[in-house]
C-alpha cells in the first residue's frame, strides 16, 4: 500500500513538467555557481602564492634584522567554492613584525567592492534560497491539489489509512524531488574533480556533510509544503500561507536574530574602547610625568651636596630607575587595553551567541551556520587566524631578537657615536643580506574536524528536530483535512 | 436479514446527517439492499444522495444511525467497509498525466487487486466501452464521458460486493448509456450490491430493482421496480415533488 502511494508520487512527479523545470533550473546555477567558485578558489590561490613568494623574497633581501618585516597570508580554503562564507569578507594577510599588531586587511570585497554588493551566488546560496523555494513549489498544494481535481475521494474510497497516505505523500514528494537536485549537486562535485581541485580527505568529509545537511534543509521545506498543503482545502491559500512563512524563515528571521541580539546586548563600539584606552594611557602618563618632575627636582637637590664623580654613576642608576618605571607603565597600559579588548571580546562573543541562538529558529540560518563552518568559511575563520598569526609573531619578534643579539651590536643597523674629539659618527651596518631562512614557519590553522562535529550534530539535530515537528504537525492537520 | 434468503450487503438504519451550518441533509434513512440488487435513488438537486453514499465511504460522519456494508459500520470500521464497497462519482476524476492503463493499475493496487495484469485492464476497459487506442493515452486528454468509463472499470476491477454510483450515467453518450444499463445487469449477475444516485428517471426504471424517491434527505417513495412496470414513473414523480403523494403514500421510509 505505502509502496503504492510513493510509487505514485514519484511517477506523477517525474512525468510532470515541474520536475524538468525543476532539474534544469538546479543544473543551471548549480553548475553556474561551481565554475565560478572553482574559478574564484583558483585565483584567490594563484595570488596567495604570488604574495607569499613576493613575501619570502623581500625579507630575503632585508639586510638588517632590526628592519624585518614579514607579511603572512591567509590561505583560501577549497571549500570556499561551495561555501564562500565569509572568505570574500575577511582580510588576507597582517603584517608579522615588532611594530603594528596583527591584524587581518585587505579582503577581496574591500578590493572589488563590486561583488559585495549582490555577493557571489554559490552553492549553499542556491540550497538556501532556491532549493526551499523549489521545494515549496513542489508541494504547496501536495495534499489540497489532489482534492482540487477529485483524485482524493476515489483514492479514499479505497481502504487506505491516513497516515499511509500523508507519509507517501512526503516520502514520495522528498524522493521526487531529491532526484532533481541531487543529480546536480553530484555533478557539479565531479566538475570539482575533474578540475582537479585539491581536497583532503577532512575536506571530502566536511564536503559529504555539507551534501547531507543540504538535503536536510531542502527536506525541511518539503515536508513544510506538504503540512501547509493540509492546512487549507484551497492550493491558492496554502500557497500563500507556505511563501509568507517562507519569507519569515529564510529571509526575516536570521537577520532579525541577530538584530535583536543587537538591542539586548550591548556590545561598546571598537571606537569607544579605543577612546578609553588612550584617555587612560593619558592619564597615566600625565602622572608619570608629574612624579618624575618631583623625582627630579629631589634628586637636584641631592645633586648640590654630592660630588660631581658620585653624581655620574647616580644619573644612571636615576636613568635605569625611570627606565623600569616607563616600562612598568607601559605594562599597565598594555594589561588595561588587554583587559578591555577581552572584555569587549566577551561581550561581541555573548551577542554573537545570543544573535545565532535566535536566528537558529530559522532553519536558513541553521543551515548557513553549519556549511560555513563545515566549509572552514565561518566567522572564526578571522579570530582563529589572527591568534595563529599572534602566536606566531611572537614567535617570529623572539627569533628576530635572538638573531640581532647574536649578531651583536651593529650589526645590520646604524650605529651613531658621539666622540669629543672627532665629533659624530654614523655607522652602517653590515649591507649583505641577512640569512632569515631558518626562521619559524607560519603553519595555517586548521580547524579539525573533531572540533566542529559537536556543533555540526547540534546543527544536524536542530534541522532533524524541525523536520520532525513539520511531520508531526502535517500528521496531525491530515487526520482532520475534510477529504470530500 | 433475509430477503428470498439474500444478504443484505448495504444498509442504512436511522442514518441522519445535519451538517454544521444547520442542514438536515438526511433524515432518519432506513433502507437495505441486498446481493443481486440493484437500487436507484431518484432525487432532485440538494436531496441528499451524494450526502448519503458519503457516509457509506466514511467520507462524512454521520450525526446518528449507521450506514453499514455486510454489517460492519462505516465509520467504526472504515477500512474494513472500504474493502467492500467500489465507488464511481458523478464526476470521475484521474490522473491527468497517466494513461488510462495506468491509473487502473493505481487504483487497482490501491483497491487490492495486486495480482492483476494489463490484460485484465484492457479486457475491462472494451468491456466498458473505452476503445483499445486510447489506451495508452493520457487522462489530460480525455472526455468526462471517457473518464466515466475509466472510473467504472475502476470500480469492476476491485470486485467487491456492493458499488455505489453517484450519477454514473451523466456524461454518457446514449450508446454508453445504453451499454452501463448491461453492464449494471452483468454486475447484478455477478452477485454485486449496487447503490445508484441519479436523476435519470428512464434509467432509474429500466435498471434498477428497487427504486426510491428522495427529497430534503428522506423517501417520499420506495417500491419494487416491477410493482411500477404499469406505471408512469415520471408523473409519479412529479406528483411525489410536488407533495402529493399518489394513493397507498405511506410506503416509504
Ligand atoms: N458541506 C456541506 N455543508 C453544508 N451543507 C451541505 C454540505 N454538503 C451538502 N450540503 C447540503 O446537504 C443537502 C444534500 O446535499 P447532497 O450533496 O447530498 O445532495 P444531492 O442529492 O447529491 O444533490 P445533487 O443531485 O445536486 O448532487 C443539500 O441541501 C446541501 O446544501
Ligand atoms: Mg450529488
Amino acid at each position: 500500500m505505502l509502496h503504492t502511494l510513493i510509487q505514485k508520487e514519484l511517477k506523477s512527479i517525474t512525468v510532470s513538467n515541474k520536475f524538468l523545470v525543476t532539474f534544469m533550473i538546479c543544473s543551471l546555477l548549480l553548475i553556474m555557481s561551481v565554475l565560478i567558485g572553482i574559478n574564484e578558489y583558483k585565483q584567490a590561490m594563484t595570488q596567495y602564492e604570488t604574495v607569499h613568494q613576493m613575501a619570502d623574497e623581500r625579507i630575503q633581501q632585508v639586510s638588517s634584522w632590526h628592519s624585518v618585516s614579514y607579511r603572512e597570508h591567509r590561505k583560501p580554503s577549497p571549500l570556499m567554492i561551495f561555501t564562500s562564507g565569509l572568505s570574500y569578507d575577511i582580510g588576507r594577510w597582517s603584517d608579522i613584525n615588532r611594530e603594528s599588531t596583527v591584524k587581518l586587511k585587505n579582503s577581496i570585497y574591500s578590493d572589488d567592492p563590486i561583488f559585495a554588493v549582490f555577493r557571489i551566488i554559490d552553492f549553499t546560496f542556491i540550497v538556501q534560497i532556491i532549493f526551499s523555494l523549489l521545494a515549496i513549489l513542489f508541494t504547496f498544494n501536495a495534499v489540497n491539489g489532489e482534492k482540487e481535481s477529485g483524485t482524493l475521494r476515489l483514492i479514499f474510497s479505497n481502504a487506505v489509512p491516513r497516515t499511509k497516505y500523508i507519509l507517501a505523500k512526503c516520502i514520495g514528494t522528498w524522493l521526487g524531488l531529491l532526484i532533481p537536485i541531487l543529480i546536480p549537486i553530484l555533478l557539479s562535485v565531479l566538475i570539482v574533480m575533474l578540475f582537479q581541485i585539491e581536497f583532503s580527505s577532512q575536506e571530502w568529509i566536511r564536503l559529504v556533510l555539507l551534501i547531507f545537511i543540504s538535503v536536510l534543509y531542502t527536506s525541511i521545506f518539503i515536508v513544510f509544503g506538504v503540512f501547509m498543503s493540509t492546512m487549507s482545502r484551497s492550493s491558492n491559500v496554502s500557497f500563500l500561507l507556505s511563501l509568507v512563512f517562507w519569507i519569515c524563515f529564510v529571509l526575516i528571521l536570521p537577520r532579525g536574530g541577530v538584530m535583536a541580539s543587537g538591542n539586548i546586548v550591548s556590545v561598546p563600539r571598537i571606537a569607544e574602547v579605543e577612546g578609553m584606552k588612550v584617555s587612560f594611557a593619558k592619564n597615566k602618563w600625565e602622572n608619570y610625568y608629574k612624579d618624575m618632575d618631583k623625582r627630579l627636582s629631589g634628586s637636584e637637590h641631592n645633586d648640590d651636596s654630592e660630588e660631581d664623580g658620585i653624581s655620574d654613576d647616580m644619573m644612571w642608576a636615576n636613568l635605569k630607575a625611570e627606565d623600569s618605571l616607563r616600562k612598568e607603565v607601559t605594562r599597565e597600559i598594555e594589561g588595561y587595553e588587554e583587559s578591555l579588548l577581552e572584555d569587549w571580546k566577551n561581550k561581541q562573543k555573548a551577542q554573537q551567541n545570543l544573535g545565532f541562538m535566535l536566528a537558529r529558529f530559522s532553519p536558513a540560518a541553521t543551515y548557513q551556520l553549519a556549511a560555513m563552518s563545515l566549509s572552514n568559511t565561518d566567522i572564526s575563520l578571522k579570530s582563529s587566524y589572527e591568534q595563529v598569526m599572534k602566536d606566531y609573531r611572537e614567535e617570529f619578534n623572539s627569533y628576530i631578537d635572538k638573531k640581532s643579539e647574536n649578531a651583536g651590536p651593529g650589526a645590520g643597523s646604524i650605529m651613531i657615536t658621539m666622540d669629543s674629539d672627532k665629533g659624530m659618527d654614523l655607522k652602517m651596518g653590515r649591507d649583505e643580506a641577512i640569512d632569515v631562512s631558518d626562521r619559524p614557519q607560519f603553519v595555517h590553522p586548521k580547524t579539525q574536524l573533531s572540533k566542529i562535529l559537536p556543533d555540526v550534530i547540534v546543527n544536524i539535530s536542530i534541522l532533524l528536530f524541525m523536520i520532525f515537528g513539520l511531520l508531526t504537525g502535517a500528521y496531525f492537520s491530515f487526520m482532520r483535512f475534510d477529504l470530500r | 436479514m433475509n430477503e428470498n434468503n439474500k444478504q443484505v450487503i448495504l444498509e442504512a438504519v436511522n442514518l441522519t446527517k445535519k451538517y454544521d451550518d444547520g442542514v438536515l441533509a438526511l433524515d432518519n434513512l432506513n433502507f437495505a439492499i441486498y446481493e443481486n440488487e440493484i437500487f436507484a435513488m431518484l432525487g432532485g438537486n440538494g436531496a441528499g444522495k451524494t450526502t448519503t453514499i458519503n457516509i457509506f465511504l466514511n467520507l462524512l460522519e454521520p450525526t446518528s444511525g449507521d450506514a453499514k456494508v455486510c454489517g460492519v459500520s462505516s465509520h467504526i470500521e472504515p477500512l474494513v467497509v472500504k474493502k467492500n464497497l467500489a465507488y464511481v462519482s458523478e464526476n470521475v476524476m484521474l490522473y491527468p498525466n497517466f494513461t488510462a492503463l495506468q491509473n487502473l493499475d493505481f487504483f487497482s493496487q490501491l483497491g487490492g487487486q495486486d495480482s492483476l495484469t494489463k490484460d485484465h485492464y484492457q479486457e475491462v476497459l472494451i468491456r466498458v466501452g473505452l476503445a483499445e487506442q486510447v489506451h495508452n493515452n493520457k487522462l489530460k486528454g480525455f472526455s468526462k464521458g471517457m473518464r466515466q468509463k475509466c472510473g467504472i472499470a475502476i470500480a469492476i476491477l476491485k470486485d467487491t460486493k456492493a458499488i455505489l454510483f453517484d450519477e454514473p450515467t451523466s456524461g454518457l453518450d446514449p450508446k454508453a448509456g445504453y451499454e452501463f444499463i448491461q453492464l449494471l445487469n452483468d454486475l447484478k449477475g455477478e452477485g454485486k450490491a449496487v447503490l445508484m444516485s441519479t436523476h435519470d428517471i428512464f434509467r432509474a426504471k429500466e435498471a434498477a430493482d428497487t427504486i426510491a424517491i428522495m427529497n430534503d434527505g428522506k423517501f417520499l417513495m420506495k417500491e419494487k421496480a416491477s410493482t411500477l412496470f404499469d406505471k408512469d414513473l415520471e408523473s409519479l414523480y412529479m406528483q411525489y415533488m410536488a407533495g402529493h403523494a399518489p394513493q397507498p403514500a405511506s410506503e416509504g421510509v
